[in-house]
């Protein structure tokens, strides 16, 4: 039993497993697009935080390091509530079969007060951007923590579309802001407390865990921690192909923060699988 | 192989009076570069310089002793070079009136 794997759950191919032990493995920053200039891009897109490797250091109790490890994957917001960190990878698939992302992931508040702030950060997800011959598909999942300081702590997606936008002056750039806080809608069933644990200073590791099918494009399972989500009901966000973006298989991890405080995602460890002969 | 990686820490930001970078953790490096490029400038940005800082806890802040002048040049690019810092950077400021200067920060670190 190799103690790294063991557990993940993954279907028979490893596309790729993402120990952040060992730096970064791919994933970077998420930008707008944008032509000649980078005041081109659309203003939502302009400032989305990268991620960063983290030892989990708290101003109280010093480094907690990972679930397995000393480094995380972290995304930090800035200190402004609606901001916004992102990150991405960028790949292809080469079989439309099934795929599964898993992940080991927690969030939390910059600790700057001596309180709970449970409801400090807004929210975090996960997304895949996908797309085939016919569409462009981006399934969005994320957990709704808080919104304007109210707790929600719901499973939500989205399939309603953002308008979109051309960029530059020649016709081959667009741009759309899918991660929009609007029409997000609730994930069948009821909501999902987390183990936020008990001061701002304590984070607990979660399995995070998508599946999604590139031949039906199609939301196929979803797990978090014991709770498994009935996913027959929600639908991806699906448009038009673009251009240049052929068999592009993206995964992206966001995390929101509710208030003028950071909100931190780290993410201990990404496994990414796949069905095919 | 020695582990790599740079961070864009700021993009076509306008900097004007007392500025900041994010926080960045930089715990695994042990030697970094910012890297300070000018995309706009107003005013006179003679002798205009940033610090480094460094932090236990990327909320309380202290100098690192690094100083970063910066270019009024458009596409000028300046550099601070750091080591032993321990698990957190940033780059701070202070502008006087009449000067702002429009930038991308990249932050290259080496294991």
């Amino acid at each position: 039993m190799n103690p790294k794997l063991s557990r993940f759950n993954p279907l028979s191919r490893i596309v790729c497993f993402d120990d952040f032990d060992h730096g970064l493995h791919g994933w970077t920053g998420l930008i707008g697009n944008y032509e000649k200039s980078l005041d081109a891009m659309l203003p939502e897109y302009r400032d989305l935080r990268p991620p960063m490797l983290s030892n989990g250091t708290m101003w109280d109790t010093g480094s907690a390091g990972s679930w397995d490890g000393t480094y995380a994957m972290k995304l930090a917001t800035r200190a402004k509530a609606g901001g916004l960190a992102v990150a991405v990878k960028r790949q292809t698939w080469r079989f439309a079969g099934p795929i599964r992302m898993e992940a080991y992931v927690t969030f939390k508040p910059d600790a700057t007060e001596m309180e709970l702030s449970e409801l400090d950060v807004r929210a975090f997800g996960f997304l895949w951007d996908l797309q085939n011959a016919q569409d462009r598909v981006m399934p969005h999942l994320r957990y709704l923590n808080a919104l304007d300081g109210e707790r929600v702590s719901q499973w939500q997606f989205k399939q309603e579309r953002e308008s979109l936008a051309d960029i530059g002056q020649s016709g081959k750039t667009m741009s759309h802001f899918h991660l929009a806080g609007t029409g997000w809608e609730d994930l069948p069933g009821e909501s999902q407390i987390m183990c936020y644990n008990e001061i701002a200073t304590k984070q607990n590791w979660h399995y995070m865990c998508v599946d999604f099918d590139l031949a039906s494009m199609a939301f196929t399972g979803f797990q978090f921690n014991d709770r498994v989500f009935d996913v027959s009901q929600i639908a991806p966000m699906v448009m038009p192909a673009m251009a240049n973006l052929w068999c592009m298989l993206n995964m992206v991890f966001f995390v929101e923060t509710d208030c003028d405080k950071r909100a931190f995602l780290s993410v201990d460890s990404v496994l990414v699988s796949g069905e095919w002969d | 192989m020695r582990q790599s990686h740079t961070a864009i820490i700021e993009r076509n930001i306008t900097w004007q009076g007392t500025f900041e970078t994010e926080p960045y953790e930089v715990a695994w490096a042990s030697e970094a570069i910012f890297f300070v490029r000018t995309l706009g400038a107003v005013g006179d940005v003679e002798e205009v310089t940033a610090r480094v800082q460094i932090s236990p806890d990327g909320i309380r802040w202290c100098d690192e002793g690094t100083v970063v002048l910066l270019s009024g040049e458009i596409d000028g690019v300046t550099f601070g070079k750091v080591s032993h810092f321990g698990t957190f950077l940033r780059l701070v400021g202070d502008l006087t009136d009449g000067v702002t200067l429009t930038v991308i920060v990249a932050l290259s670190l080496k294991e």
